[in-house]
């Protein structure tokens, strides 16, 4: 019986060709728009989450401020953090540690003068750059710079703007807090450093002087208070138990004002505000596909009562109005459904040209995602858009007496 | 052989029409036995369709009674209604009412769609109809490629799709001329004639009359006489 109504459906379809179409632009404009939103939403999430991943590894995690990602100014405050504990918890394999202070800076002399101030002086760990390279972004030095050996001391890394207001350069030699360092390397100007949250080539770092860790104890006193604790787990193990461990380990020591930052809080933080990014996105999306579900529906409408007096036709011939609603919910069903996989197909081939224009223009590592979830969704929803605008006025029309409908012009 | 297939007893049917009410039959007694054709005639504006709906089971009186087959055509649901229209009535419009999108083919299909016949008996059906009344050529056409004559004959294959005891034709020639509409007053007496159908045309056609078993004459929502016509 399904495929008697179907084969009427089809043909009514097309019998009236500017109407389907119209029905099907209608569903269709709406579905691409949603359809390329939520793809290009869903690509910039999957590409920031990786970016995440990739700085994180998945056996790294962070021990910074409370608060410390949910003001701008917090971000940069010290805490106090025991690394000696952490270290000592079951599972860590390194820690990192930064530690920022200013200190008095003297550039080398050059005919008995040289250029002095105050400067932000930063203090890394070694095993920054053994274990955990990828915090450190594409940092690239100028020709022949290198970063600290485990072990070194007295040895500098200079931002290169710093490097040019002492008239510093390599092998040369510097004063900090009266102590002698010997810069073995200058950042470069920052390149592409995309994705690098922590590099050191941010422009920001450009006036920085980077010592080892341990030597800021020397220079400046011993202090626990660091800007940015960075652990490493053992291959195996779960980092969220780790961190865990952890936090626990430090509060037991007295470092209550700290917490832990793995890549699964990380994560779901950025699903949490991309998720209403792109909610946001599909939202102004769905406000054109109401329209054109508006539209449809008066197209339908018109369409349908149009057709009364064959209604009322084929009532006289027996029909009856479950069978006549049926031919029609058929017949604006599937045209919804073509809108429906038109403009998925639309709108995923629009995402797609969207993301290559971000990689273009913006160096951003993006691809839109085609969500069988939402491909799936979308066409039922189209689907069901076009049954109810026809179903509405077909019941009206199927529920007026036979000689009623018969009489209708 | 004299029973009588349709019945109605002081019929009326009134429209209302915002205030004014138009008394469309004002009381119409009328007696149709198995297998006589009848030609319904009067002006226009009489009552013709109204009465044919009644007849047709499309309409119920507003009062008196319409029997079908002994049954008060008021007692029955809308679902029975429906089933009676689609196996027991076939019925003929003035303006043929074939569905445009349909080849000529698949309209004479289309009650025995809702009947549920199987595809393969329905197909073979509707081509020998077809055939029957002339268009054994015409299964793929679709009406705005027929004539109005051929329309028609479509019609007439279509109001027997299901085998009805009855057809029922309103003004089935008003819109052809007076050939093709011979052709169609000589398809509906042979109904009558050789398959033993009862049939009942409004008309104002004299040929109508011709063919008529019996003249029924209609005006102003009455029967004036009814007078035996002469079998063809
Ligand atoms: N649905 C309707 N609403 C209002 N008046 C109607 C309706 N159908 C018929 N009439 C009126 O009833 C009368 C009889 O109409 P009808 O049965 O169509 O006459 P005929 O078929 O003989 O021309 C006419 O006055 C007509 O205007
Ligand atoms: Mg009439």
């Amino acid at each position: 019986m399904f495929s008697d109504f179907f084969l009427l459906s089809t043909r009514g379809i097309m019998h009236r060709k500017m109407r389907s179409w119209l029905t099907v632009i209608g569903v269709f404009i709406g579905i691409t728009a949603v359809v390329a939103m939520i793809s290009i939403g869903l690509g910039l999430e999957r590409s920031v989450t990786q970016q995440v991943a990739k700085v994180f590894g998945y056996n790294s995690f962070l021990v910074v401020g409370k608060n410390a990602f949910q003001s701008p100014h917090s971000a940069a405050k010290a805490v106090h953090v025991n690394l000696n504990v952490i270290k000592q918890v079951p599972g860590v394999t390194a820690v990192a540690a930064v530690r920022s202070e200013t200190g008095f800076v003297k550039g080398p002399s050059s005919a008995g003068k040289s250029r002095q101030g105050f400067l932000p002086v930063m203090g890394l760990s070694p095993t920054l750059m053994t274990e955990f390279s990828s915090f450190l972004g594409d940092l690239s030095f100028a020709p022949g710079g290198r970063f600290f050996r485990p072990g070194e001391s007295n040895v500098a890394i200079l931002g290169h703007a710093v490097a040019t207001q002492l008239h510093a350069q390599l092998g040369y030699t510097i004063t900090i807090e009266d102590h002698q360092f010997k810069i073995i390397g200058i950042i470069a100007p920052k390149t592409t450093g995309q994705g690098a949250s922590f590099g050191l080539n941010r422009t920001s770092n450009a006036d920085t002087i980077f010592v080892p860790f341990d030597q800021m104890n020397v220079l400046f006193g011993k202090s626990d208070k660091v800007l940015l604790t960075l652990v490493k787990t053992a291959k195996g193990t779960d980092v969220d138990t780790i961190a865990a461990r952890v936090k626990q380990a430090l509060k037991a020591a007295g470092d209550t004002t700290v917490t832990t930052v793995t890549y699964s809080d990380i994560s779901r933080q950025i699903s949490t505000v991309m998720g209403s990014v792109s909610g946001f996105l599909a939202g102004i999306a769905g406000i054109s596909l109401l329209v054109g579900g508006v539209g449809v529906m008066n197209t339908m409408y018109t369409a349908v009562l149009e057709r009364t007096r064959e209604i009322g036709v084929m009532k006289a011939l027996g029909a009856r109005r479950g069978q006549i609603l049926s031919i029609f919910l058929i017949e604006s069903g599937l045209m919804g459904l073509v809108g429906g996989i038109v403009g998925v197909l639309f709108g995923l081939g629009l995402s797609s040209v969207a993301a290559a224009v971000i990689r273009g223009y913006f160096n951003v590592e993006i691809h839109a995602v085609a969500s069988p979830i939402l491909i799936v969704s979308t066409l039922a929803f189209s689907f069901f858009l076009g049954a109810f605008a026809g179903w509405m006025p077909a019941r009206r029309a199927a529920k007026l007496p036979v000689v009623d409908a018969l009489r209708y012009e | 052989m004299m029973d009588a297939v349709l019945r109605l007893e002081g019929v009326t049917r009134q429209y209302s029409l915002g205030k004014t009410i138009v008394h469309a039959l004002r009381g119409v007694d009328l007696v149709v036995h198995n297998g006589e054709i009848i030609a319904l005639m009067g002006p226009s504006g009489s009552g013709k369709s109204t009465l044919l709906h009644i007849l047709g089971a499309l309409d119920t009186p507003t009062s008196g009674t319409a029997l079908i087959d002994g049954i008060d055509v008021k007692s029955l649901a809308e679902r029975k209604l429906t089933q009676l229209r689609g196996q027991r009535i076939g019925f003929v419009f003035q303006t043929f009412n074939l569905v445009p999108t349909l080849s000529a083919q698949l309209n004479v299909e289309l009650p025995m769609i809702f009947q549920r016949v199987p595809r393969r008996t329905r197909a073979t059906r509707a081509r020998t109809l077809l055939t029957r009344v002339g268009l054994g050529d015409r299964f793929s056409h679709r009406p705005n490629e027929l004539s109005g004559g051929e329309r028609q004959r479509v019609a007439i294959a279509r109001a027997l799709a299901n085998d009805p005891e009855i057809i029922i034709a309103d003004e089935p020639t008003g819109n052809l001329d007076s050939e093709s509409g011979g052709r169609i007053l000589e398809h509906l007496a042979g109904l009558s004639r050789d398959d033993g159908k009862t049939v009942i045309i409004a008309t104002h056609d004299p040929d109508a009359a011709a063919v008529a078993g019996r003249i029924v004459r209609i005006k102003d929502g009455r029967l004036i006489t009814t007078q035996e016509g002469v079998h063809v």
